[in-house]
């Protein structure tokens, strides 16, 4: 808690409490972010799982570039937004179960890149995705669904 | 009473404002729709702007379902979170700034449609995006971006 409360009062917390508009630009940011990122592995995930077949998987998994830039965003914006509201995001169960979701869908997200790389470019270019790749795909469609719920449910509680 | 005012008074209405978890429900539906119509379409109006040209114009219609699949939530979503505090949202000039982006985005979208998918023939050559096109596909991103904006902001500004 008191790790909390010195965040809170970091200058960086209060420069975003003191200056007009800072709080809702990294918000909207948030969301942007989170288009980037969200919108990225749904296309590629779904297109793991067969869907859009006329456009080449590898060129899909191309799309990771987008991901990576929403991730970014939504790193840097998410902890510009949390030393603000230190105290309450802190204690905030919504909060926690979302970076458990975002822990899980990263290591099932490492285990995809592993997938991908281990292949070279085997099923990648043959278009045939081995069942436990789907597994994957799945599971990350469903964990980062999970981790704009908890995200949203913050503001509730 | 006004018709807003009606609306917001419903039991729906009601029950869409005050339940714990309907308006965190409904809000999550709107985020997810979001991600789905800003990634399918974002990913076919970069194709027109020549983005991974080695993917096929016409390939990319098949992410209209998502596109669709995510207008549906987000319209099931927004008609429902707006029931809940009608008079607030209609008198929003944020509101209606977004619904405007909105439908631009949406008319775009129709443009679009029918200069790339449905003029070109089946075996025809490989579509190229006229320079035309390439506006619409460059404004289309425009307005969805701005209407993600427009929305987040509904909250901050009159």
């Amino acid at each position: 808690m008191e790790l909390l409360v010195w965040l809170e009062h970091t200058g960086i917390a209060n420069a975003i409490r003191t200056t007009p508009w800072m709080y809702p630009t990294f918000e909207t940011l948030h969301y942007i972010g989170l288009s980037l990122l969200v919108g990225g592995i749904m296309l590629i995930d779904l297109r793991v799982l067969g869907f859009a077949r006329s456009l080449a998987l590898k060129s899909m998994i191309g799309l990771l570039p987008f991901v990576w830039v929403g991730f970014i965003i939504n790193a840097t914006t998410g902890t510009l937004l949390f030393i603000y509201g230190a105290t309450s995001f802190g204690v905030n169960r919504a909060f926690w179960l979302k970076m458990v979701f975002m822990a899980i869908a990263g290591a099932n997200a490492l285990a995809f890149d592993v997938a991908v790389r281990r292949a070279g470019s085997d099923w990648v270019g043959a278009d045939r995705p081995p069942p436990y790749v789907k597994v994957f795909a799945t599971l990350s469609f469903v964990l980062w669904l999970c981790v704009v719920t908890a995200g949203r449910w913050m503001a509730y509680r | 009473m006004g018709f807003l005012e009606w609306l917001q008074n419903t039991p729906f209405g009601i029950w869409v404002g005050e339940s714990l978890w309907a308006y965190p429900l409904f809000e999550t539906m709107h985020t997810i729709g979001m991600a789905m119509v800003v990634g399918s379409l974002g990913l076919i109006n970069l194709r027109v702007l020549g983005y991974k040209p080695e993917l096929p114009i016409l390939g990319t219609q098949q992410l209209l379902p998502l596109a669709w699949i995510g207008f549906t939530l987000n319209l099931v979503s927004g008609l429902t979170l707006f029931v809940s505090d009608a008079e607030h949202f209609w008198g929003s000039y944020t509101f209606r700034v977004k619904m405007v982006l909105i439908i631009l985005g949406g008319i775009n979208a129709a443009l679009l449609g029918r200069r790339m998918f449905q003029e070109a023939l089946p075996g025809a050559p490989p579509v190229v995006p006229t320079s035309g096109a390439k506006w619409i596909a460059a404004t289309s991103l425009v307005f969805w971006f701005g209407a993600i904006c427009a929305g987040r902001l509904i909250a901050y500004l009159p």
